[in-house]
């Protein structure tokens, strides 16, 4: 006679509860691959009217990977699976050397290792995004100083990307960096590429992505240039001028007036807007212009516009990731031992 | 033109096969492999040409991808004379070949363009190189497979069926650990590089795992089931009408990341 408890354990090491519990798993997938997920209610309203929305809220659909009953089943799952590589790694044990087939109890294993690394992702996954202009520096998670250099962006001659390139310069923090080293060289050069980031202790650098801003050029009344971004100023004598926006708006198409069509024709031409708007303060007494190039602004002339690259970095920080690189290591390796090993003669 | 000239010989290879299917002679034709062969060689030569023509292997888009899918079938199709369990048989190779066919087919509608183009920096990785062609190679035994479990499941003779129920598994048995590999591993292992996640639920990774789990599914199933389950091979015949979803389906009704392969 069976104990209770041995007949759940028979129950959640059976092959046939695998079987449910992957159909279970596809369909929960089947449902976050046609539903589009993550989206705000209003978004399923519009999409889905009538119940179906209703239905997807309330099932959690807009949200399956992370829902309570995909969790649940998950966790069945990896139950099921651990109970019975277990079972099955002992089974093996008792057998004679030479009769052992641990292909599938590596494949098995790889996969528990495979789920805990997913676990761990989806609890310490971060990603920062930081935009460097060139000579710009921000500071790394570990203390560390990354400075951009020099940025490549080249394209071919359809006009899609080839390369995003961004030269960085690292200063390690003087706590990373042992005392001797720190006096001989503490600055070293990388390259940083898509599909090629920099690794470093406990995070990597990416390339996320690339694009240009539209900074002002002034001249100061000797006739020396100097280029103004967004939001920054420069003093003069008696205050200052603040570069404060494009005055783009006569660039958009949307505006439906018979005003609008002429400045769309008038800026196709030059691919710039017509004129920048500034805050100028002299003397306390502050007054916003708008000015094209060639006019002035207080001591200054509004000479041209300037496009200045930005590179986008992201620095990610998975602790997840080396555990599901072993998982896949050893799935790999399970699933070809187990394949070989059954398939020996069928080829023949 | 390349594409145009394999297209015409699997045509040809279909005829053939075609004629000796209704002759009752048991003895196979030895015409229609050796057209597959040539077939396939000469769709690798346009996957070669357009490769050293971008410098990067051509296999990025998706008349390039359908382009190798048809390549690697015509090359299988070939080989299956060579395997003990579909030596003598007729209707596999044939099945085969109209899979082949209908990758070709796709490949000069206008729902692939072919133009060559270069790839962009998130496509120029060994990665995904290994990514597609492992994913690929894999998809063309479980196209085998997919034959055969129908064949499995129409079939009225008892000894035909088991025949059959041991080509499903084995073609399922190669294609799973490379599609595995391909699919799976190889696409995280490149999507952790380009982008830093390595799995991120966007619609073709989701499709990706619905694959992969309708063959776990099948593997395990039939491990309890009795040979004469209609379910075990149904999944089989499900996991690659699933695949070809991910392939194509999501690719023309669902955006996502992956939306330029
Ligand atoms: C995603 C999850 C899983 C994957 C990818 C997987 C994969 C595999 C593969 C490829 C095989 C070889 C099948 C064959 O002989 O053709 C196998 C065998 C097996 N699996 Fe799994 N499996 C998974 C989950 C499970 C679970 C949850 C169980 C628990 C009941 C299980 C139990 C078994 C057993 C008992 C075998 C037979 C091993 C033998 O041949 O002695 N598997 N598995």
């Amino acid at each position: 006679m069976k104990s209770s408890f041995d007949k759940i354990y028979d129950a959640l090491r059976s092959v046939k509860l695998a079987v449910v519990l992957l159909i279970l798993l596809a369909l929960f997938a089947i449902a976050g691959g046609i539903i589009p997920q993550g989206k705000p209610a209003d978004f399923y309203r519009g999409r889905f009217p009538g119940a179906g929305a209703d239905i997807i809220l309330t099932l959690d659909l807009d949200h399956v990977f992370s829902s309570i009953p995909f969790l649940l089943v998950s966790a069945v799952f990896v139950l099921n699976l651990t109970i019975c590589t277990f079972h099955r790694l002992t089974g093996e044990f008792s057998k004679p050397r030479g009769k052992r087939r641990h292909g599938p109890d590596l494949l098995h294993l790889g996969l528990i290792v495979l789920m805990f690394g997913g676990v761990l992702t989806a609890r310490t996954h971060t990603e920062t995004t930081i935009n460097l202009r060139k000579g710009e520096s921000a500071t790394l998670p570990d203390g560390a100083k990354i400075m951009l250099v020099d940025m490549t962006y080249e394209q071919y001659p359809d006009g899609r990307p080839k390369t995003w390139e961004s030269t960085v310069e690292i200063h390690e923090s003087p706590s990373q960096a042992s005392a001797a080293v720190a006096v001989q060289q503490d600055t070293r050069q990388f390259r940083i590429r898509v599909n090629a980031p920099l690794r470093r202790k406990g995070y990597s650098i990416y390339q996320q992505h690339w694009h240009t801003e539209k900074q002002v050029v002034l001249k100061d009344p000797v006739g020396m240039g100097f280029s103004l971004e967004q939001g920054m100023r420069a003093a003069t004598k008696d205050g200052f001028v603040l570069f404060m926006a494009l005055d783009d708006a006569s660039f958009s198409p949307l505006e439906g007036s018979a005003q609008a069509n002429i400045s769309i024709s008038e800026t196709s031409s030059a691919d710039y807007p017509q004129s920048a708007v500034f805050l100028l303060e002299d003397k306390g007494k502050r007054t916003v212009v708008r000015v094209t190039p060639g006019q002035s602004i207080g001591p200054f002339t509004f000479d041209s516009y300037l496009d200045q690259s930005i590179s986008g970095l992201s620095i990610v920080s998975d602790r997840g990731y080396p555990f599901v690189v072993v998982g896949f290591l050893l799935v790999m390796l399970g699933i070809f031992i187990t394949y070989i090993q059954k398939l020996k003669g069928v080829f023949a | 033109m390349i594409a145009t000239m394999a297209f015409g010989l699997l045509i040809l290879s279909l005829i053939v096969q075609i004629v000796y299917l209704f002759k009752k002679a048991d003895k196979q034709e030895r015409v229609s492999p050796w057209l597959s062969l040539v077939a396939g060689g000469l769709l690798l030569v346009e996957i070669v040409r357009r490769s050293i023509a971008i410098r990067f292997v051509a296999l990025t888009g998706i008349f390039e991808s359908l382009i190798f899918l048809a390549c690697a079938m015509a090359f299988l199709i070939f080989a299956l004379r060579h395997f003990k369990s579909t030596k003598d048989n007729k209707v596999i190779p044939f099945g085969a070949s109209i899979i082949a066919l209908i990758f070709l087919a796709l490949a000069s509608s206008p729902l692939a363009p072919s133009d060559v183009k270069p790839p962009v920096p998130a496509l120029q990785s060994g990665w995904l190189v290994l990514h597609v062609s492992f994913t690929f190679i894999g998809e063309v035994f479980f196209a085998v497979g997919f034959v055969s479990a129908i064949l499995q499941l129409t079939t009225k003779s008892e000894e035909k069926r088991r025949n059959y129920d041991r080509v499903t598994y084995t073609s399922i048995a190669v294609g799973y650990p490379i599609f595995t590999a391909g699919a799976l591993i190889f696409g995280a292992i490149w999507a952790e590089k380009a982008w830093g996640v390595w799995w991120s639920w966007d619609p073709k990774e989701t499709w990706a795992l619905i694959t992969w789990l309708t063959y776990t599914a099948y593997l395990h199933f039939r491990l309890v089931r009795k040979s004469t389950s209609r379910l075990v091979p149904a999944l089989v015949i499900i996991g690659f009408a699933i695949a070809m979803f991910t392939f194509l389906g999501v690719n023309f009704l669902i955006k996502g990341l992956h939306s330029y392969a």
